[in-house]
């Protein structure tokens, strides 16, 4: 993989903390919370490189990139006295003798937030006699705000799973970091198995994940079923894994796959004659997948006999590549999913080989307990664990550490093996 | 040889977890014969609570069937990385799937990826990380106590990993990773007492396109001096976490419903009205009485690429402060 970036890249832009994917294009602007930057000077640099961030001259709000070697940041800055305890501090809006107006100039100055901040504390009344940590934090709060560095990296699996969870839980189904990486080691993930995924959307990211540990160059395949017209693939997408690692990745509609297992049985079974899926009709896609999708709407498709068939649709050969894989059974179920999981499960773990885990995954407890009941009473399954984690992060400095003062709650995972 | 993907039938040789009821799992080997204390070939039978299990009667059988013993049954399932670290015989402290998994995910490992990891102990990390890796990765593995070294490579051997790993008995601290790895890894794992003594020997294993370190400690003054030690040698986006596992019991419960209605009305002549009990099921996840409230710290870091080294403020260092107080 090249370490250079390049139009159709896609990056994680990164200013402190806050993360951002986007994909390269020559001349393109990107907005990242009050800034607009202009793109193009990343082209052609590597990796993980930092810029500085320049307003332009004529325009507010937009920024031009420069690479820089060396950062000053407030660490930099030389702070003379502090004082001991803030018994003497009361914040009441007047410390600050410089005005928003100036303030807002600095910036347009160029100047970097290091020197913002500094002006900042030269013009503050209190800040000489706060304590040296409130000090810190203060510069730090500060810092954050004028902060005028970027940095754009190649992203990874981590880095994607952080930053959608930072932005919108909800858009991953609440999938936390550990919940991921469990669902990765239970399932037994790995190079050479062949898997199943319902994924009721998490934006691509559980794709990306077994993809990620599926490897390439390798044999394992992955069938993920999706609910929708089309599957979310912007994680897949982000992760840019060879054509040929993609190529084992195989997306289909859940209701359009489990139509063909059972009443299509001649489209996979036999001839592997044609098996020229390049040459496929890629815009049926959506026609035909959309009469598929959520549930109820009834087909008018198999008596829709003015249309001749004269190419398949690329969802049909793909429904008939998942059906073949699905007939020699397979080594991993997972599902990670909104909808109550007995039925899904219930019908998908007919695919499992015996001594396999399966491993499902939802934001609610009460569901899971569910299934679990329905596992036990059909004896065909052992190891049934129900679980969730309590994690939590610590600011690690001298003298100062102790638990982030934020934490978040993961979602619920049960597995199991299968019997044969 | 039971390790390496996917199987369907128990070799000869094979280890296979014997699973009774979920407190109750264990690893056996098919083998018909095994050497006693003394030296001599005896019948491998393996004692469980529902009587004996001759081994070799395991051959040929297929994983996750049913299996007879003499007074009742078990299953029998081909073993993974984590059925091991429940199973293994511990010569150390060992890792655990919840730290595992999220070592692995942090480490962003995947097939193909060259990973450093010191020390080997009771090899349950180092299955987990083979996972990861194969087929055309590897794991170097170090401890400095021989007989954990030795025990360790047996049972690659026995599993049928020892292609992906290479086991060498070495003090890390002391002497570093060995010049052949020098440059070499996409990611170091430290399981040590003093993990800041290794950590500028690991900062030479990785490649110059970049890597990633975890190192897990269970005292958080060994935390401390890691960090210091990671950012001295120039790792950045230090992240220290900890994850610990609720496991439920899953039953339903019957509780009875008191009937306070009647009170209201005067008693009927023939007084049944209070004998109606009624009770509720309710279905509930209870949480163990008592579980591990801690394992240890998991320190996570990057060493950024070569050309982005010599920058040594982490963009994202501002995080830390801003909670305090
Ligand atoms: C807690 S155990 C590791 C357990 C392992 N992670 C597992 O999951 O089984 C720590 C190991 O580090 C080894 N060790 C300690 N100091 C070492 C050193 N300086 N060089 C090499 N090995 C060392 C010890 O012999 C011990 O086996």
């Amino acid at each position: 993989m090249s370490h250079t970036i390049k139009p159709g890249d896609y990056v994680i832009v990164q200013r402190q903390r806050y993360t951002k994917l986007y994909k390269v294009k020559p001349k393109g602007n990107l907005t990242l919370g009050y800034f607009i930057i202009e793109i193009d000077k990343v082209i052609g640099e590597p990796y993980e490189t930092i810029f500085q961030m320049k307003p332009k001259q004529d325009s507010k709000k937009l920024y031009s990139l420069e690479k820089v070697e060396q950062l000053t940041t407030i660490s930099q800055l030389n702070i003379e006295s502090s004082g001991k305890d803030n018994r003497n501090i009361t914040d009441d809006g007047t410390s600050q003798s410089l005005t928003k107006e100036e303030i807002i100039k600095l910036k347009d100055e160029s100047l970097s937030s290091a020197d913002i901040v500094g002006k900042l504390i030269n013009n503050s009344k209190t800040f000489s006699s706060k304590t040296e940590y409130s000090q810190e934090k203060y510069m730090k709060k500060k810092e954050k705000k004028y902060f005028e560095y970027v940095q754009f990296r190649k992203p990874t699996l981590r880095l994607l799973v952080q930053m959608y969870y930072r932005q919108e839980p909800a858009k991953i189904l609440g999938l936390r970091i550990d919940d991921v990486s469990q669902i990765l080691t239970y399932g037994n993930v790995q190079a050479g198995g062949n898997f199943i995924l319902y994924d009721s959307g998490t934006s691509g990211l559980m794709t990306a994940s077994i993809l990620n540990s599926i490897g390439a160059n390798t044999e394992g395949c992955l069938i993920h079923m999706h609910p929708g017209n089309e599957c979310q693939k912007n994680a897949v997408l982000a992760l840019q894994f060879p054509q040929e690692q993609l190529d084992r990745c195989i997306n289909v509609n859940l209701y359009s796959v489990l139509r063909c297992f059972y009443q299509n049985e001649d489209s996979y079974c036999e001839n592997d004659n044609q098996t020229k899926e390049l040459d496929c009709d890629e815009k049926t896609e959506t026609t035909e997948s959309k009469i598929e999708t959520a549930g109820n709407k009834r087909k008018l498709s198999s008596d829709n006999s003015e249309m001749p068939p004269p190419k398949k649709a690329c969802w049909q050969y793909d429904n008939e590549k998942a059906c073949k894989i699905l007939t020699n059974k397979v080594d991993g179920l997972i599902i990670t999913c909104k909808e109550h999981p007995v039925n899904i499960f219930k019908e998908l773990v007919s695919f499992l080989k015996g001594s396999r885990t399966f491993v499902v995954f939802h934001l609610m407890r009460e569901p899971l307990e569910e299934l679990y009941v329905h596992l036990k009473t059909t004896l065909e399954f052992i190891s049934l664990r129900l679980s969730n984690n309590f994690m939590r992060n610590y600011q690690v400095l001298p003298d100062r550490t102790h638990p982030e003062v934020n934490m978040s709650s993961g979602g619920y995972i049960l597995t199991g093996f299968k019997l044969s | 040889m039971s390790f390496d993907g996917f199987k369907t039938l128990i070799k000869e040789g094979d280890t296979v977890i014997l699973y009774l009821t979920i407190h109750q799992v264990y690893a056996v080997t098919a083998e018909s014969k095994t050497l006693s204390k003394k030296g001599t070939l005896v019948d491998n039978v393996f004692q469980t609570p529902y009587g004996a299990l001759k081994c070799g009667d395991l051959i040929n059988k297929e994983y996750g069937s049913k299996i007879n013993l003499s007074k009742g049954w078990g299953y029998i399932l081909q073993p993974t990385p984590e059925l091991w670290t429940l199973t293994l015989p511990h010569r150390t402290q060992i890792i655990y799937t919840p730290d595992a998994s999220m070592i692995v995910l942090q480490l962003e490992l995947s097939p193909g990826n060259i990973v450093i990891e010191c020390g080997t102990g009771s090899g349950s990390l180092s299955h987990a990380l083979i996972r990861s890796i194969k087929p055309h990765g590897h794991l170097y593995t170090f401890d400095f106590h021989e007989n954990r070294v030795n025990i360790a490579q047996r049972e690659f051997n026995s599993h049928g990993l020892s292609k992906y790993v290479t086991v060498q008995q070495r003090d890390v601290c002391a002497d570093g990773f060995g010049t052949e790895l020098e440059k070499k890894a996409d990611a170091v794992f430290l399981d040590l007492p003093h993990p800041w003594l290794a950590i500028p020997h690991a900062a030479k294993c990785i490649k110059d396109t970049g890597g990633r370190i975890c190192s897990f400690s269970p005292c958080i003054e060994q935390v401390q001096k890691a960090c210091l030690k990671l950012k001295d040698v120039g790792f950045q986006e230090l992240q220290t976490v900890e994850v610990l596992q609720t496991q439920y019991s899953v039953q339903t419960k019957s509780l009875s419903v008191l009937n306070l209605e009647f009170l209201k009305s005067p008693k009927l002549d023939n007084g049944s009205v209070k004998n109606e009990k009624e009770s509720s099921r309710t279905l509930t996840a209870a949480p163990p009485v008592q579980q591990p409230g801690h394992t240890g710290f998991l320190t996570f870091a990057t060493l950024p690429p070569i050309w982005a080294r010599n920058i040594r403020i982490t963009l994202d260092e501002c995080n830390n402060a801003e909670m305090d107080e």
